[in-house]
């Protein structure tokens, strides 16, 4: 079975949003903040507004006439009006006619801005942990912490304790399509054509941002070239509509690659403090203290603190443990969501943590997890029982392909294995509505395909089989918010799981509404031959075309609609000292394997193979899931070995760009054993779990293993760069 | 300065206002309309922006379209219509080398200027030329199974 965007994709034929395109349409530029932090104190656009080709230019002083509401959101202003946070925020934009004439005009934009004392990096702003008076200072996004046994007292009294400290780097989600969109404001109508994960999210964001009644504006998505979370909320396109309506006309706005290094929400740079207690060749307790730069974030608004700790000690059952995490305001741009947001970092200091502890405890590091390992009724930290849940069976093939490895590859070589656990993100809602038509089915939803395959295989599929029908005969149409359906987005490993569930009930709706038109003993069932739909009961068989109203004649079939707003998990408040933590439901576990070589002069880690065992419920798409679970892993080792943002002294990054980003490239990627672990069903369709995002969480630990398995070195920095390796090793 | 040139791109003539300064990528996606070829990094680092000029693989953000306005251009529009690229495009169905799809007119072009300038590459080599061709979405490795496939099948 051919994916079904695959023919028109090879020959370039579908609109991405950087394709988008209409005529008169101006074309923009942001002019960025030159500084990392500082004080408004001019913004001079009237030369730029001169300059050939201009048609308009917005700052902070122009949105009081633009926006209904005067000037949006004060907490999140579209361009500051005094207080800039990050190097490279947009403080003005200027549409032209073309883009060279746009970038030319914002060349001539004077811009004064006072330096403020710069908030850098985290660790010279605590080189310790924040004193508990802290945290009510500004500096101080969010503070989560939750407790459960005496963690203290077994610390305190137990002979073996091993106490780690562990860095992790700022990453951006760089999808090969940068973001784009196409605003056009007219007749009170805010319509924007974005690359975007969810349109609903977009319209939200951009609403509240810019002051407006969500009605007023309608996103539309395009095709996605990759989002892996980058295109989750607004970022282009609440500057594109203001450009609009100043401008009167259709205005494209697109980022470079080195705007997508500087501007993109992503995750930034962590400290992780983390001790356990070992007794008896079991782990005791275990602490973990995180302290993450939130970049710019709002208090309040923190995105990863209370989500991501909830894995930063792993999937283990372990009978007292405490978590604590302060996110920290910086002059970065502020920290948003990258495909399992700042999990595979939890899991690379507690996956190389573990593996010291089953070395002090002189065990196999793959026995020593399968010792811990949460089952059907253990309780995460946070008190949530995990519920089926593949990490056992997981472990037992990775004991096997170890095994094996171990007699196949030559001496020297290191063999890594690392677990992590992740949510479905079913309980973000959604709803969905099916069109039968006499030539076939229609699935019409909001979403684009982002490029996983849950939209143009995932949810055919799943309709397909809920209908009975080929999935030749299933297409899907991409609607706007102002149509609908509303969906949450295509994000959180959630699409197939959440939106399966809704095609489903939809389905059903559809087959009873089928039975009462086509009344008889047998059971119903729809047939497609020839390009046209029929409905058979027993020996009776009529075109679907025959039972359709006047109204569904015209309208393309009978439609209905089905939904699923799953619960969030209960988490147990009586494990929470501060701050609030989102419960997790429907888990997922994952464990990997990594080979790995070391060059033992230049420390450059070159990995060998890669297995996969991958927790997955239920596979709705055999294709599809090996390609999630490869594309994962991949980014996985960018990841561990070579990706990060650098900042310079003065805040800005260093290496905007793709030469010095460097994301892996085709022979960097070893073959990869994928294998999905069925039988531990999910929330979604017959048992399905998320797919997409688990498989990147394992990956730096088990690289990092690895490593320590080939050369004894503990590297507890990510990634593993040669020169952090050769540091470990003592090379330099 | 503005003037006009002829250029000849996937076998048909075109004549377009041209500026001394502009590089093809943009005279493609945005005169001509063939928007197939996608626009990355502009900076050399991606290979979105592939195309063939008289069969040699460039990339389009690189190069300026005077420089080229003499020469055949096959773009991913016209793979269609060639022998060698058909047998790529199909190998990248079934494969399904391919996610997103924002790499793959990259891909598939470069993959068909090295199998016609080489037609007995091996797979090996054909992936080793390929790495200046980035792919965010699919780890290569559906990417490979495509070019593995259509060495094989070549051969
Ligand atoms: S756009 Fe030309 S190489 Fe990236
Ligand atoms: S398929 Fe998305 S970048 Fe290659």
């Amino acid at each position: 079975m051919i994916r079904a965007d695959a023919p028109l994709k090879v020959r370039g034929g579908v609109e991405f949003g950087v394709d988008l395109e209409t005529p008169g349409m101006l074309h923009a530029v942001l002019v960025r903040s030159p500084v990392a932090h500082g004080q408004m104190r001019a913004l001079h656009l009237e030369e730029a507004r001169r300059s050939p080709g201009v048609v308009c230019a917005v700052s902070h002083a122009e949105l009081a006439a633009l926006l209904p509401a005067g000037s949006g959101d004060p907490e999140r202003p579209v361009f500051p009006q005094e207080e800039v946070m990050y190097h490279g925020q947009p403080v003005a934009a200027i549409a032209a006619h073309t883009l060279a004439e746009a970038r030319r005009a914002a060349k001539l934009v004077k811009v004064a801005i006072d330096p403020l004392p710069l908030w850098g990096d985290i660790e010279s702003i605590y080189p310790e942990w924040p004193g508990s008076d802290e945290g009510n200072s500004p500096r101080i996004n969010a503070h989560v912490h939750a407790r459960f046994g005496e963690v203290d007292r077994i610390l305190e009294r137990s002979r073996e304790v091993l106490r780690e400290k562990y860095r992790t780097s700022g990453i951006v989600q760089m999808a090969l399509e940068p973001h784009a969109c196409l605003a056009h404001v007219t007749g009170g109508h805010w319509r924007v054509t974005t690359s975007t994960q969810s349109p609903y999210g977009v319209r939200e964001d951009a609403a509240s941002i810019l002051g407006l009644p969500e009605e007023r504006i309608v996103v539309e998505a395009s095709w996605v070239g990759g989002g892996f979370g980058g295109k989750a909320a607004a970022l282009l396109e609440p500057y594109a509509l203001v450009l609009s309506a100043a401008a009167d006309r259709p205005v494209k706005l697109q980022l470079s690659y080195a705007e997508e290094v500087e501007l993109s929400r992503s995750t930034l740079p962590a400290v992780i403090r983390i001790e356990s207690a070992l007794r008896d060749g079991r782990i005791a307790a275990r602490r973990v203290r995180l302290l993450l730069d939130s970049g710019a974030s709002l208090p309040g608004r923190d995105f990863a603190t209370g989500y991501a700790i909830g894995f930063i000690a792993g999937p283990y059952q372990i009978d007292a443990v405490e978590l604590e995490g302060y996110a920290v305001r910086t002059n970065k741009p502020p920290f948003g969501p990258h495909r399992a947001p700042f999990v595979p970092q939890c899991a690379f200091a507690a996956e190389s943590h573990t593996d010291g502890l089953a070395r002090l405890a002189g065990m196999d590091p793959i026995a020593f997890r399968e010792r811990h390992g949460l089952r059907e009724r253990g309780l995460t930290p946070l008190g949530q029982q995990v519920g089926p849940f593949g990490l056992h069976a997981g472990l037992a093939r990775a004991r096997e392909m170890s095994a094996v490895w171990r007699a196949e590859l030559p001496a020297g070589t290191g063999i890594g294995v690392a677990v992590g656990f992740w949510s479905t993100g079913s309980s973000a809602g959604g709803e969905i509505q099916i069109r039968l038509g006499p030539t076939g089915l229609v699935l019409e939803t909001v979403e684009a395909e982002i490029g996983s395959g849950s939209v143009v295989r995932g949810l055919v599929v799943v309709a397909s089989r809920s209908l009975g029908l080929p999935p030749e005969a299933i297409r899907v149409e991409r609607t706007d918010t102002a149509r609908g359906p509303m969906d949450s987005g295509v994000y959180g490993s959630r699409t197939t799981a959440a939106l399966g569930r809704a095609i489903q009930e939809a389905a059903l709706r559809l087959l009873e509404e089928l039975a009462r038109r086509v009344p008889g003993p047998d059971e119903l069932k729809l047939d497609w031959t020839g390009a046209q739909v029929r409905v058979r009961r027993g020996p009776h068989s009529v075109e679907l075309a025959t039972v359709l109203t006047e109204a569904e004649r015209l309208g393309g079939g009978i439609a209905t609609q089905g939904r699923h707003y799953g619960r969030t998990g209960e988490i147990d408040s009586g494990r929470v000292l501060a701050g609030s933590f989102y419960g997790y439901g429907d888990f997922i576990g994952a464990v990997q394997l990594a080979a790995v070589d070391v060059d033992r002069e230049t420390g450059r880690v070159r990995v060998l193979r890669y297995a996969a065992f991958q927790d997955a419920g239920r596979v709705v798409d055999a294709a599809t899931y090996r390609a999630q679970v490869e594309g994962g892993v991949a980014m996985g080792l960018g990841e561990a070995l070579t990706e990060e943002t650098r900042w310079d002294a003065e805040g800005r990054i260093e290496n905007a760009g793709l030469l010095d980003y460097r994301v892996p490239t085709l022979l960097e990627v070893p073959p990869i054993h994928v294998e999905a672990i069925e039988g531990f069903p999910g929330a979604g369709p017959d048992g399905a779990k998320g797919g997409g995002e688990p498989p990147v969480i394992p990956v730096p630990g088990a690289v990092a293993n690895a490593v320590c398995d080939a050369t004894g070195a503990r590297v507890r920095e990510m990634p593993l760069t040669p020169e952090r390796v050769a540091r470990a090793l003592k090379l330099i | 300065m503005t003037d006009p040139a002829a250029l000849w791109v996937n076998g048909r003539p075109y004549s377009t206002e041209l500026p001394d300064d502009e590089r093809l990528l943009d005279t493609l996606r945005w005169r001509l309309g063939l928007k197939g070829t996608k626009e990355g990094c502009r900076t050399g680092d991606c290979g979105a922006c592939t195309v063939l000029v008289d069969g040699r693989s460039v990339l389009s953000c690189l190069t300026l379209t005077r420089e080229v306005s003499e020469e055949a251009i096959l773009t991913v529009e016209g793979l269609e219509a060639d022998p060698v690229g058909r047998t790529v495009l199909e190998a990248f169905v079934q494969e399904a080398g391919l996610q997103c799809g924002y790499c793959t007119p990259g891909f598939v072009v470069a993959l068909t200027g090295l199998l016609k300038e080489r037609p007995n590459a091996s797979p090996e080599e054909l992936l080793e030329d390929l790495q200046g061709n980035l792919c965010r979405c699919t780890g290569y490795l559906s990417i490979r199974r495509a070019v593995v496939g259509l060495a094989k099948a070549r051969t």
